[in-house]
């Protein structure tokens, strides 16, 4: 059995990534190639040339060209060439596909009928046949080519486009629960909208062109009888696939639910599948599986209902429609109204008409998608990013690290302050800690810092500069982030370090991680630095997420740290690693640190208690304490608890 | 099947000190008709025959009947050709007649292809029940051990795709082969109107079966390459999503921007490598019978004009050619799908083949009226057959009603020790026996009834909190679920969820903070109201108050239980009468804590790391995220 390591056919997600550009997350979420499949994807990826790797500005203001509202038609003329070179392509296809019908009853009546028989014009007949296979053929190949190549172009652009907004929208946008939104844009967007640009539009446009195409054919060739056929089939054909669109659509979410339950009850079962053998719940979840697989069978059954009528019901449409061509078109053959060849052809036309009316009907869903995709992305960049770079913002220059907050009043949502007269000001190297309970202001105060926000009214300075005046990138350059729970990326342990500035050398990533004590947690790791983080890191402690974290902010060179402090339990010795990495980051640096313990607030410089927005005590623990306000209160709360716990345990 | 209902009988008839698992939920559906046969010298499809015959009264009439429907849709070209011929050349035979059967034949032949797709669809997934609710009983059966070996999202993926194309394989091929022999069926007739001509016609089908197999080699693996070029750009996006603060505060966007580039250039060449290749194909599949079409006008009309053909079979033979194209696409398919459907089934069947290690033995008793004595007698232990041994001469004697505390550094065997308490692996050496039983001897169900543990991991299902506390209880009143909320210092934060005890939580509901997770863990348990309780560091996540609260709350219920403690914090020791200190798989000190703090170095050590844990607050919750 090969269960470990993701590796469950062929050799793991390794090789069909590999060559010029192993990117990040190899070919996840597949734990690698299907082994049938190995062959052929390395055959193709032999071919794939090296690409040139991308070197694309970001600007944190959109240029005008960016401005431009999105429209499906602004996004086909992007490459107005190849959209006029398709263009002639689908309405070539559409007339030369459709000539074999046309060209046998030409045969027929000129070349094989009593009274008319002629080799040469069945020979030149023929002839003119192939051609046209031929021609269609070429155009197909050609049509296929370019809009594939279009599509290609079009969604590449899109897809930078929407990624590059994406990093300009400020951070009340990242929300929890807009960020499944935002997924979705990116991906089953875009793709619906890769679809149809690359077939949908085009078949389309082919199957209505056809549509157009043979009416006019029958209609040139008898009047009387192309009017009978239109008005007996079109009708009947369109009413039963547009009810087999509704029903399918209503079948199909159906299905997609129970699929989706299913799989739900399935993932579950398996990741909390140790609580269900800790409280015997085996019978009970069997006999719960079983109904919701039920269910989607039933579902499932049900869309087979429908099909079952379609399929069948649309071939009944074209025998009795043959029927009734027989009887009509023979009667009129008989009274000398109708040729041979005529009534053969339209036999011939009749099986051409029933395609492209089901196509159309599939092809006008992928339309409505493609169009609802549209307007969702034409949606979000419209989105205005609330933090926004002023035009005239200057780059700033390295810094010294002196902050201050001046009047600074704050609010997430303008009617709800958070913040209120803040009036703070830390010197160039000190480290100050934030107190206070939970929902006072702390963490706020260090996002004004970032500029993850702006304040409503008042400042936040650094050096002097109003935060709102400089650059965005020269100001967070010169800071350092470390967040509450630390984030690592997919990619190697060394790429995760040197996030910030991903032109470090393995030496500056080595003396990153000895800093901050990592050395030991990278030696025990399978390939060192080159170690790949697989799930954000699930398989390291939170204490190495944490050290690595600390090392990502240490490469950084920040002049100005801010720190939250995790409040998850760690054991002992990551604890006291963390702490040795703090005091190498913290030296010579500006720092703000939102503390949990008071045993690291007690470690700051100075102590800033935070309560309901506002400053109320700052000062040096000993001051602090000796002051007897808030803070000696929860300090002499926190050494009570300490005691008690001690004295309870060892007088057991 | 009956076994088990029949031991649930049982199970209930007999009166017992503890309640079983008892069914909250109406089953609506059996359980599959049939298994897989496990003898693993046959061959994929053979292994498969149980299941597909389970389901062969509608599956065979489907391909008789599909079978019937296209001989009938054969016969009206053919029907076509002779009206032409006899009405209208010869004027022989009244139209009438031909129109009438073109009609009644089109009628029977609709029916027939409604019954044949429903039948064969329901069989399709009737399979796909089966095969479903086989695995999902059969990962149930699992022991843990298989667990720690497999990742989760690989047999999820197993349990979804490889399903799919086993089933489609089992149905589909059957139907794919009725079609192609009515292909020759339909030759038959051809060859019946004109020998030669009929030649001509099919000269372009074996390529449209050559080219269908081609095409399908090379596409099969560049939609491959797609999907996980798509897979790529999306976790790129995702972290960006999520990671979007470390993002933006190391100014990174740059990078970020060039690195999503660089994903999306490699899948802007894999769709035009997509297009290229359909491109080369797709046409040609195409277009192949409309070169028969060109053949057959250019022979068909020297032969009429020879007179030794009607009018009539050229249209014949414009049906037949239409008629046969999508068969030999198909036929193309069928061998592709085949290919899927043997390495998918592989896949399937090595997770059927896998033993659950954890079985009930013949004659197993059931443990009644649980007095609750619990000795580890010798025991050693190691995860996996070679592994390093966790547990060595691990000997401890629990008396009823006691209260022990396991106290370790992190990977000192603590959890192990809980884990074997209630069966989740067997030991390596020694025994482990409750009230003198071995827990060998004893059903698992009665066992693990008498036993309850909360694990680390607090994992909450997607249900109601009310759910997610009754989890082992499915029937417990409210009012029971409310108290033993209560007593894991739960109640307060439920009344405070938007729907109180019926808020949806998990992963697909309201995402509750770890601590609150772990306190709806432990009232699961407590609803139990088991006989052996052991809580494996259930309150790591819960922040001292709250956890002291819980204290009081636990003695109470401890009362007359025995109870195993895995424990990281001085107060949570404090609970107990005794307590022992594990260093890698071996008890090195055992007593009270007392005792312990003055004889053992070892334990001053591993207890500083509560020192410093006065948290000032709760879990820290971002002040302003809304």
């Amino acid at each position: 059995m090969a269960w470990g390591g993701g590796g469950m056919g062929g050799g793991g997600g390794g090789p069909i990534m590999g060559g010029n550009a192993a990117g990040r997350g190899a070919g996840l979420p597949f734990g690698g190639i299907p082994s049938e499949l190995q062959d052929g994807v390395d055959t193709l990826l032999a071919d794939e040339p090296v690409h040139p790797d991308p070197d694309l500005a970001f600007s944190q203001r959109s240029s005008d060209q960016e401005r431009k509202r999105l429209t499906l038609t602004r996004l086909l003329t992007e490459y107005p060439r190849t959209l006029i070179w398709a263009s002639i392509l689908v309405v070539v296809i559409s007339i030369v596909a459709q000539l074999g019908p046309k060209l046998t009853e030409i045969a027929i009546n000129d070349g094989m009928s009593p009274g008319h028989k002629s080799m040469l014009v069945v020979a030149v007949v023929a002839v003119v046949y192939l051609v046209a296979v031929l021609v269609t053929s070429v155009s197909q190949r050609a049509q296929v080519r370019a809009t594939g190549r279009l599509a290609a172009w079009v969604m590449n652009d899109l897809r930078v486009k929407v990624f590059t907004h994406l990093q300009r929208l400020s951070l009340d946008f990242f929300t929890e629960e807009k960020a499944g939104v935002l997924m979705s844009r990116m991906t089953s967007d875009i793709e619906n909208l890769q679809q149809l640009l690359q077939d949908g539009l085009w078949q389309f446009a082919i199957q209505g062109l056809t549509m157009v195409v043979i009416t006019v054919i029958l209609f040139l060739t008898n009047v009387r009888l192309a009017f009978i056929t239109v008005v007996l089939i079109l009708p009947v054909l369109i009413l039963i696939s547009l009810w087999f669109r509704r029903s399918s659509e209503r079948g199909y979410d159906r299905v997609r639910d129970g699929i989706a339950n299913v799989l739900a009850d399935l993932s579950e079962s398996l990741h909390g599948v140790r609580i269900v053998t800790a409280h015997n719940r085996q019978r009970h979840n069997i006999v719960h599986h079983r109904n919701v697989v039920g269910e989607y069978r039933d579902a499932n059954n049900y869309t087979a209902q429908i099909n079952a009528v379609y399929g069948p019901g649309t071939q009944l449409i074209g025998v009795l429609g043959q029927a009734a061509l027989l009887a009509i078109g023979g009667n009129m053959v008989l009274h000398h109204q109708l040729s041979l060849g005529a009534l053969v052809a339209f036999f011939l036309y009749l099986n051409r008409f029933f395609q492209p009316i089901q196509l159309l009907v599939q092809q006008y869903n992928t339309y409505q998608q493609g169009q609802a995709s549209v307007a969702k992305l034409r949606q979000l960049l419209d989105t205005e990013p609330s933090v926004m770079e002023s035009a005239d913002a200057v780059e700033l220059g390295n810094i010294r690290g002196a902050i201050s907050f001046d009047h600074v009043d704050f609010g997430y949502d303008p009617a709800v302050p958070v913040l209120e007269d803040v009036n703070l000001r830390i010197a160039p190297g000190e480290t100050v800690a934030f107190v206070g309970p939970t929902g006072a202001g702390k963490s706020t105060m260090a996002k004004l810092v970032t500029r993850f926000y702006d304040p409503t009214s008042g400042r936040v300075l650094i050096d002097g500069f109003d935060l709102r005046e400089v650059t965005l990138h020269s100001l967070r350059r010169q800071l350092g982030v470390v967040p509450q729970e630390p984030f690592l990326f997919a990619g190697t342990v060394g790429d995760n370090i040197s996030f910030a500035r991903p032109d470090a050398t393995t030496a500056e990533i080595e003396e990153a991680v000895v800093a901050v004590g990592l050395t030991e947690v990278i030696e025990r790791l399978g390939d060192g630095l080159d170690t790949v983080v697989h799930e954000r890191g699930q398989s390291l402690s939170s204490g190495e997420r944490q050290l690595i974290a600390l090392a990502r902010a240490f490469l950084a060179h920040p002049r100005v740290l801010v720190l939250d402090e995790a409040t998850s339990n760690l054991d002992l010795q990551s604890e006291t690693k963390i702490e040795a990495a703090l005091d190498v980051l913290l030296e010579n640096r500006t720092a703000v640190l939102i503390a949990h313990r008071l045993s690291t607030a007690m470690r700051a410089d100075r102590i800033v208690v935070v309560d309901e927005g506002r400053i109320v005590e700052i000062g040096s623990h000993a001051e602090l304490v000796a002051a007897g306000g808030r803070y000696a209160e929860m300090y002499a709360t926190w050494e009570r608890q300490a005691d008690l716990e001690g004295h309870r345990a060892i007088t057991r | 099947m009956t076994t088990t209902r029949q031991r649930e009988a049982d199970i209930l008839s007999t009166a017992r000190a503890t309640e079983f698992t008892p069914m909250a939920e109406t089953p609506r559906y059996g359980g599959a008709k049939a298994s897989i046969d496990p003898d693993r010298s046959k061959t994929w499809l053979r292994r498969a025959l149980p299941i597909m015959s389970a389901h062969k009264g509608i599956f065979i009439t489907s391909l008789v009947l599909s079978f019937v429907g296209l001989v009938l849709q054969v016969q009206i070209p053919e029907l076509l050709n002779k009206a032409i011929t006899n009405s209208l050349e010869a004027h022989t035979v009244s139209l009438s007649v031909y129109v009438w059967w073109i009609l009644a034949l089109g009628l029977v032949g609709g029916v027939a292809g409604y019954i044949s797709r429903l039948f064969l669809f329901k069989t399709a997934y009737g399979i796909e029940y089966d095969l479903r609710t086989l695995i999902y009983e059969h990962l149930t059966k699992m022991s843990f051990s298989f667990y720690d070996r497999v990742q989760s999202g690989q047999l999820i993926s197993r349990a979804n795709s490889d399903i799919r194309s086993v089933q489609m394989y089992m149905t589909f091929a059957p139907l794919i082969l009725v079609q192609c022999s009515i292909a020759v069926v339909a030759f038959c007739y051809m060859l019946s109107i004109s020998v030669p001509l009929a030649l001509v016609a099919m000269v372009t089908m074996p390529f449209v079966f050559l080219v269908g197999v081609k095409m399908r080699k090379t596409m099969f693996p560049v939609s491959w390459i797609i999907q996980a070029r798509l897979a790529d750009v999306a976790t790129i996006v995702d972290e960006n999503v999520n990671g979007v603060r470390v993002v933006r505060s190391f100014a990174a966007e740059d990078d970020q921007l060039n690195s999503l580039a660089k994903a999306a250039t490699r899948l802007q060449w894999s769709y035009i490598k997509d297009a290229d290749l359909r491109a080369k194909w797709s046409p040609v599949i195409q277009n192949l019978p409309q070169l028969g079409l060109a053949l057959v006008l250019l022979f068909g009309g020297y032969m009429v004009i020879q007179g030794s053909l009607g009018i009539g079979a050229i249209l014949a033979f414009n049906a037949y050619l239409l008629m046969l194209q999508a068969p030999f696409m198909m036929l193309g398919m069928l061998i592709m799908m085949g290919q899927r459907a043997a390495a998918s089934a592989e896949r399937i069947y090595e997770i059927m083949d896998e033993q659950p290690t954890i079985t009930e033995r013949p004659g197993a008793v059931d443990l009644l009226e649980c007095r609750g004595q619990v000795d580890f007698n010798h025991v050693d232990f190691a995860y996996g057959e070679d592994g390093p041994l966790v547990l060595e001469d691990f000997d401890l004697h629990m008396a009823p009603g006691e209260t022990v505390a396991l106290v370790g550094r992190t990977g000192s065997g603590k959890s192990t020790v809980a884990r074997l308490l209630a069966r989740f692996y067997d030991t390596t050496a020694g025994t482990l026996a409750i009230d003198g039983h071995d827990v060998r001897d004893l059903t698992l169900d009665s066992l693990r009834a008498n036993v309850g543990i909360v694990l680390d991991e607090a994992f909450l299902f997607s249900v109601s909190v009310a759910d997610n506390i009754a989890y082992g209880r499915p029937d417990a009143e409210r009012a029971d679920i409310e108290a033993a909320a209560r007593a894991a210092g739960a109640h307060g934060f439920i009344s405070e969820l938007s729907e109180g005890y019926d808020t949806v939580v998990g992963e697909r509901g309201y995402t509750l903070s770890g601590g609150q997770r772990q306190r709806i863990a432990i009232a699961r348990t407590l609803l139990v109201n088991p006989p052996i309780l052991v809580l494996d560091d259930a309150t790591s996540a819960i922040d001292v108050q709250v956890e002291q609260q819980i204290h009081g709350a636990l003695r109470v219920l401890m009362e007359g239980r025995t109870t195993l403690i895995v424990a990281h914090r001085l107060s949570t020791i404090a609970l107990s009468d005794r307590v022992v200190l594990l260093d890698s798989g071996r008890i090195v000190a055992d007593g009270t804590h007392a005792e312990l703090l003055a004889s053992s170095p070892l334990y001053g050590e591993v207890l500083a790391q509560v020192e410093d844990e006065a948290v000032l607050e709760e879990e820290e919750e971002e002040e302003g995220l809304h």
